[in-house]
């Protein structure tokens, strides 16, 4: 930790000072009073009290439910951490973080830090806060504004981490299993799957060539866009040989973690594959850091997740079911749109994945698989907004039908367009930043079931 | 197959669709194969012998990449760099979009000013800012038809582009930011960093390369729902002021 400055108790002094305002006005205080220090103190970082035990979390799709399972699961144990849950995770999100966390002198009040961390603010973070951890769940095509690509952001977490900070990475995907090559590491993996296939099944697979010698690469077997094991058959690279590997048993709702050899068996949290990925990357670290599997039983035991990016009711024998789907970010509507086809009962989908720029870049409609939603319980898709001619396009051009997809009213006007009428689902696919409007949707939405019914 | 009926077909060639698939681009083809089923579409994989080198497409199509790609790309290109400037002038059809285009040109310049030679087949040398990317609506004129799409890239192209550039910016920027003129053309060789997929957001010009491609009924599948988004677009792109996002 760099020397404390005179700057750095001020800065202290004045975000303290922030953050007790804003409270007081009942704002999340998880921002701005981290600006405010980093303002008056650019090196707040470097000098502010750092838990003694700090991990990282970082990736494009799970790092805010890894994160929130960390703390969870170390709070079932007494744990209490600093962490960035309630906030921002670019540098003054975590700046604020810290701050909270911290005493006037600047000393740290927990000995645990469980800190998210955006991808691109690497280079803001890691330098000064060196954790000890860092678990990087995967990286996939994001916003092209911001990301560009995958590799790009790999570049940007190699480049940024700190070289005695252990990585706890994804041996089933490539990008990520390859960042920061020279750090200390740990693999972990789910082992083959029986809805695991040969060829992939989505649009984009950013890894189809060796990243050693450029060989197209062979896939024993592919879960998800790259997610899978391949080898070249060239050069001999593979993916990384797991030191934690999970067989998942999803009838008895349990996996079976095999750690260097010697099995431990876990209750699942939850039955979907990508938090199954997020329960053994909280597993591994955890496994690392020294607890024992009996503490971390106990710990699942008391868990579930909290998913606010998922809420479901039931109203006149209709489900409506709120569901994020990350607008730009071509991945994650995809894992969405898969989700949501699999579900059964018939179903409509209000398609909140607008953008309010009118300017915006939307060619990521064309790496997200769209196709997913052409399905014969998908009865109606209600798409409102700006972008709803791009929307309708692009739902055509994935097959459904035209008589399927309504366009032409505003966000509000929307549930009215639904037809209610024979549907055992409505989903509301909302994007990250507009949860008070799905809300307010979801609600009318039940106010018309209620009105049609009667 | 005889020279005589390979000629009865059109035939499309994607250049390296395992890794020049970034940013939606790659459904410019797939939209063009909608359109013209009859056509045989080609697919050359990195690790394998290119179709042109041996054959004459009708058409040639590549798109963006990651910039680690594009050095393994004109790597790959370069044995091929007369064979190419061949087709070129032999009025072969090609569309080159998002970053490509680069791969064709002199040079690729790093911040540090370390430079990757390309092809050298145009004049023009890219400058990478891996710190600054570029967003932006681009808007402009092609052969008569208002042209809308978006770019998304780390360089910006510097380069005498007046006299071979493909279009004309109305609204946006060229090659660069101190110029209006966009890409790069050269006979049949269009070259730009306007992605979008061009083809889906520009009706007009998704019919151009179908009357390029010499189809006996050029046409738009699901014209109408194209249409209405094309015009939306060139509604929404006139009425507001262009920022970089």
């Amino acid at each position: 930790m760099a020397k404390r400055t005179a700057r750095f108790y001020i800065a202290m002094l004045v975000g303290k000072l922030a953050y007790t305002t804003q409270r007081l006005l009942g704002m999340n205080a998880t921002f701005f009073p981290g600006k405010l220090a980093l303002q008056i103190c650019p090196d707040f970082m470097g000098q502010v009290g750092r838990p003694e035990h700090l991990i990282g979390v970082t990736g494009t799709n799970g790092k805010t439910t890894v994160s929130n399972l960390l703390v969870d699961l170390l709070q079932t144990q007494g744990i209490h951490t600093a962490n960035n849950r309630k906030g921002s995770n670019t540098k003054a999100g975590v700046a604020c973080a810290f701050l909270v966390n911290a005493t006037l002198s600047g000393k740290s009040k927990n000995d645990w830090g469980v800190i998210e961390v955006d991808e691109r603010s690497s280079m803001h973070i890691y330098p000064f806060i060196k954790p000890d951890y860092v678990v990087c769940t995967n990286l996939f095509r994001d916003s092209i504004l911001r990301n560009a690509h995958a590799e790009y952001i790999a570049g940007i977490i190699s480049a940024y981490m700190q070289p005695d900070t252990k990585m706890i990475l994804n041996a089933d995907d490539l990008i990520s299993s390859g960042v920061a090559p020279d750090n200390p590491r740990v693999y972990y993996s789910i082992s083959r799957l029986p809805s695991d296939t040969e060829t992939c099944h989505n649009i984009i697979n950013d890894c189809q060539i060796c990243p050693k010698c450029a060989a197209k690469l062979s896939y024993d077997y592919v879960r998800y866009h790259q997610i899978g094991k391949a080898h070249c058959p060239n050069c001999g690279f593979a993916s990384p040989v797991p030191d934690y590997e999970a067989e998942v048993r999803f009838e008895r709702q349990e996996m079976i973690l095999t750690e260097r050899g010697v099995p431990q068996i876990y209750k699942l949290i939850s039955d979907s594959i990508f938090n199954v990925y997020n329960q053994v990357a909280v597993t591994t670290l955890l496994r690392e850091m020294g607890m024992s599997p009996d503490e971390l039983r106990d710990g699942f035991s008391k868990l579930h997740i909290v998913d606010t990016r998922y809420n479901k009711t039931k109203v006149g024998g209709i489900e409506v079911i709120d569901h994020m789907a990350k607008e730009h970010n071509p991945v994650a509507c995809s894992v969405v749109f898969d989700y949501l086809s699999k579900e059964p009962g018939t179903k409509e989908i209000l398609f909140l994945l607008d953008d309010e720029k009118l300017l915006e870049n939307m060619t990521w409609m064309y790496d997200c698989d769209y196709e997913k939603l052409n399905t014969p319980l998908v009865k109606r898709i209600v798409v409102p907004g700006n972008r709803a001619k791009d929307q309708k396009l692009r739902l055509m051009m994935a097959g459904i039908p035209e008589e399927k997809i309504v366009i032409g009213m505003t966000d509000e006007e929307a549930p009215g367009y639904l037809s209610l009428d024979g549907t055992e689902q409505v989903f509301v696919l909302h994007q990250c930043y507009k949860p008070d409007l799905s809300h307010k949707l979801h609600q009318r939405i039940e106010e018309l079931i209620r009105e049609r019914g009667a | 197959m005889a020279d005589s009926e390979e000629k009865k077909e059109v035939v499309v060639e994607t250049l390296f669709p395992e890794i020049a698939n970034l940013y939606g681009d790659h459904a410019n083809i797939r939209y063009l194969k909608l359109c013209m089923p009859e056509a045989r579409y080609v697919e050359d994989a990195l690790s394998e012998e290119p179709y042109f080198a041996a054959h004459t497409p009708d058409m040639i199509y590549m798109g963006p990449m990651t910039e680690r790609q594009q050095e393994l790309v004109i790597e790959k290109l370069r044995p091929y760099r007369e064979r190419i400037e061949e087709l070129i002038k032999a009025n072969v059809l090609f569309l080159i979009t998002g970053n490509a285009m680069e791969v064709f040109f002199d040079g690729i310049e790093n911040e540090d000013k370390s430079r990757i030679e390309g092809l050298g087949l145009f004049h023009y040398t890219a400058k990478r800012d891996m710190f600054h990317r570029y967003n932006s609506a681009v808007m402009g004129r092609f052969e008569g038809m208002t042209l809308v799409g978006f770019k998304s890239q780390f360089t910006q192209s510097y380069g005498d582009n007046g006299a071979e550039f493909l279009y004309e910016v109305t609204k946006g920027d060229g090659i660069n930011r101190e110029t209006k003129l966009e890409g790069v053309r050269r006979g049949r060789f269009l070259g730009t960093y306007t992605i979008g997929p061009l083809m889906i957001l520009n009706p007009d010009f998704a019919l151009y390369i179908q009357r390029q491609l010499g189809a006996a009924e050029p046409h738009l599948v699901y014209e109408q729902a194209m249409r209405d988004a094309y015009e939306e677009r060139v509604r929404q792109y006139e009425s507001t002021e262009f920022v970089l996002l």
